[in-house]
């Protein structure tokens, strides 16, 4: 598994098009993406289930990455979530 | 008269269609045959999906790509694993498809509906119409066909999903009625969208009402009256007139420039506080920004926005502007803001303590990282900085250097903004109105700010019921230190705009132009409304009225003139 700590600084936090955004992003890797944040664990893949999570801006969110393109599917994942998850 | 939440504006009147709700019950059972329930399920995944995207296309058509995104954002839920996903594991599991979509639903409906987040509740009414359309389609049950009722109907229903909004034709609907919904929901912005005077949330309303009584509903007010009598009647088909006549006045203002009766042109400008409210500013007709509060950057987050984050911001909003002018006001901000990282002490009076550009010039190293980040942006459009709570010259001229700091650390690292970028101060403080002529020589343009001006001219706290009533930009100190701070900026050439309340104020305005106020900058959604005003008022007529108001000695007597001279 390969993670990183990263910060969510797009203004409305993880919303619906956000995490519609990250979700369709991470989807096509075979790798499991995870979203660590307050404790919890989240589904990546799942919209519902990053909004369930109710992820603000300027929250620190941990994005944990396993399987057979691992490192590529959590480079895309930070990158994402870097550059505001296009809102 | 029921009484429910205003929810779009205008007067309807017409025979109601009440939409009945579907008894959706069923009977949960095993299933043996998980194989042929697994095809039945999709099935009705499959249909439900063509109906949405059907709609979303019906929305994006009729009413417009940013109400399409709600069916939109359905689709990508039940697109979603753990939606269509978790429905067919408890089918495999012996389920039936109506028992399998309820409880991935309900849990998802309980898990957003104690959100705290308005948005995310919103989230709660999304999946809810998710799972009655899924359940009617495995029920077989079909909706009454909203497209096909006739004209001058009132629909009245528990909700109003936008499924049934995808299918409303305008001309035939004359109001809604709800018994849940706010303001901000879909059923809301769908109605406003279309026009629709809408009252949502009045409690019981499809108990009371039967199909084709008599309904008028009142979006402005939210009132909403079931088979009233004929006076009542003839009372709100006036009302309706009168609105209907307001708003087409309105619309003839779309497009059009700011003039005064006479043909002086002036500009209308808006104020906004986040880069996307500029696309807010551009559908309301709004000719440029005038107020851009910056404070959304630094407040509800850990730490300083970095100049690449400001930048980014500030570019949005300019390019939205597409060259036409924005002005950005510089951190606004004291002890009363809670700022955790800025370390700002509570204080005994915050509002004539450390703030605003006092803070900023004391902390140097921060301002200049967003007057960096605003100069990068003026490289996209036309960028103005207009710097708060100034009190006296030597703040103006601190502001200046910095600035000139800025532009020589740009220019070395070859990075362009706009070298003739104008830097201007907020006319907010008694002190900055008395010295206006001094200050006018220093800055490139003055902006009034009336709440301020108002509440430190007067030596009142807005905040505080005792003494609001002293609160009027229509006392006669508040109207003379205007009137004083326009003409200082006119003789010296700069221009003077305002981006307080009062300069949409209907009242102030006949005021405004004929102490010469160049630019006025509004809320985005009282454009038309100032257009329409100014376009009412010649610079004679208006002299002629402000020379009474002048030589009134009272609030009251002058509110009471203008209010009788109004057009």
């Amino acid at each position: 598994m390969v993670s990183q700590k990263v910060k969510v600084t797009n203004e409305q936090g993880m919303h619906m098009r956000p995490a519609t955004v990250f979700s369709a992003a991470v989807t096509p890797f075979d790798s499991d993406v995870k979203i660590v944040f307050n404790g919890n664990s989240y589904d990546g893949k799942s919209v519902m289930m990053l909004m369930a999570a109710c992820i603000k801006c300027g929250a620190e969110i941990e994005i944990q990455c396993t399987g057979s393109d691992e490192e590529a599917a959590l480079a895309k994942a930070v990158e994402l979530v870097e550059s505001g998850l296009g809102d | 008269m029921y009484k429910g939440i205003e929810a779009s504006r205008g007067i309807g009147i017409g025979s109601i269609c009440l939409i009945v709700e579907h008894d959706l019950s069923f009977e949960s059972k095993h299933i043996d045959d998980t194989e042929a329930e697994k095809a039945r399920f999709n099935n009705a995944i499959e249909a439900f999906k063509t109906e949405t995207s059907a709609m979303a296309e019906n929305i994006r058509k009729n009413i417009g790509p940013k109400e399409a995104e709600i069916m939109e954002g359905h689709l990508a839920m039940i697109a979603d694993p753990t939606m269509a996903g978790e429905m067919t594991k408890m089918i495999e599991a012996g389920q039936c498809a109506e028992a399998a979509v309820t409880a991935v639903c309900d849990m998802f409906i309980g898990m957003f509906s104690k959100m705290e987040d308005d948005m995310m509740r919103q989230r709660a009414s999304d999946i809810s119409d998710i799972k009655i359309s899924l359940l009617k389609l495995l029920l077989g049950i079909e909706d009454v066909d909203i497209s096909k009722v006739a004209p001058g109907t009132v629909l009245v229903a528990h909700d109003l999903t936008p499924s049934m909004c995808s299918q409303i034709v305008k001309e035939n609907v004359v109001g809604i009625i709800t018994e849940v919904g706010g303001k901000t929901s879909h059923s809301a912005i769908l109605a406003r969208a279309l026009e629709i005077p809408a009252v949502l949330s009045v409690p019981n309303i499809t108990e009371i009402v039967k199909d084709k009584d008599t309904a008028i509903v009142d979006g402005t007010e939210g009132d909403v009256y079931i088979n009233p009598d004929g006076e009542v009647i003839s009372q709100y088909v006036i009302k309706r007139e009168e609105f209907v006549k307001a708003q087409a006045e309105l619309k003839k203002f779309i497009g059009q420039k700011t003039v005064t009766a006479d043909g002086t042109e002036l500009e209308l400008f808006c104020n906004i506080g986040t880069p996307k409210d500029a696309r807010k500013a551009v559908e309301c007709d709004g000719e440029g920004i005038g107020l851009f509060r910056s404070e959304f950057l630094f407040m509800d987050r850990p730490h300083l926005p970095t100049e690449e984050e400001q930048f980014e911001a500030y570019k949005e909003a300019v390019e939205i502007m597409g060259g036409r002018t924005v002005i950005i006001r510089t951190l606004d901000i004291g002890g009363d803001k809670d700022i955790p990282y800025l370390g700002l002490e509570k204080e005994e009076n915050p509002f004539l303590g450390y703030r605003a550009v006092r803070y900023c010039l004391a902390n140097s190293d921060m301002y200049k990282i967003q007057l960096r980040g605003i100069l990068r942006a003026s490289a996209f459009g036309n960028v103005k900085i207009m710097v708060p709570l100034v009190t006296c010259v030597d703040e103006v001229r601190a502001v200046k250097a910095l600035v000139e700091e800025c532009k020589n650390e740009l220019r070395s690292e070859g990075v362009k903004f706009d070298e003739n970028i104008e830097v201007g101060c907020m006319v907010e403080t008694a002190a900055a109105s008395l010295i206006a002529d001094i200050l006018a020589k220093e800055a490139d343009f003055f902006s009034i700010g009336t709440n301020d001006l108002t509440q430190y001219t007067m030596s009142v706290d807005r905040g505080n019921a005792e003494v609001a009533y002293l609160y009027s930009a229509f006392q006669p100190a508040v109207l003379r230190s205007i009137k004083n701070i326009i003409e200082a900026g006119n003789a010296a050439g700069i221009t003077v705009g305002m981006c307080g309340e009062a300069a949409a104020d209907p009242l102030m305005i006949p005021l405004l132009i004929s102490f010469g106020l160049k630019e006025y900058s509004v809320n985005p959604v009282l454009v038309l409304t100032a257009r329409s005003i100014i376009s009412k008022w010649s610079k004679a007529e208006a002299d002629a009225l402000a020379e009474k108001v002048l030589a009134l000695t009272t609030e009251k007597e002058i509110v009471e003139l203008l209010k009788a001279s109004a057009k």
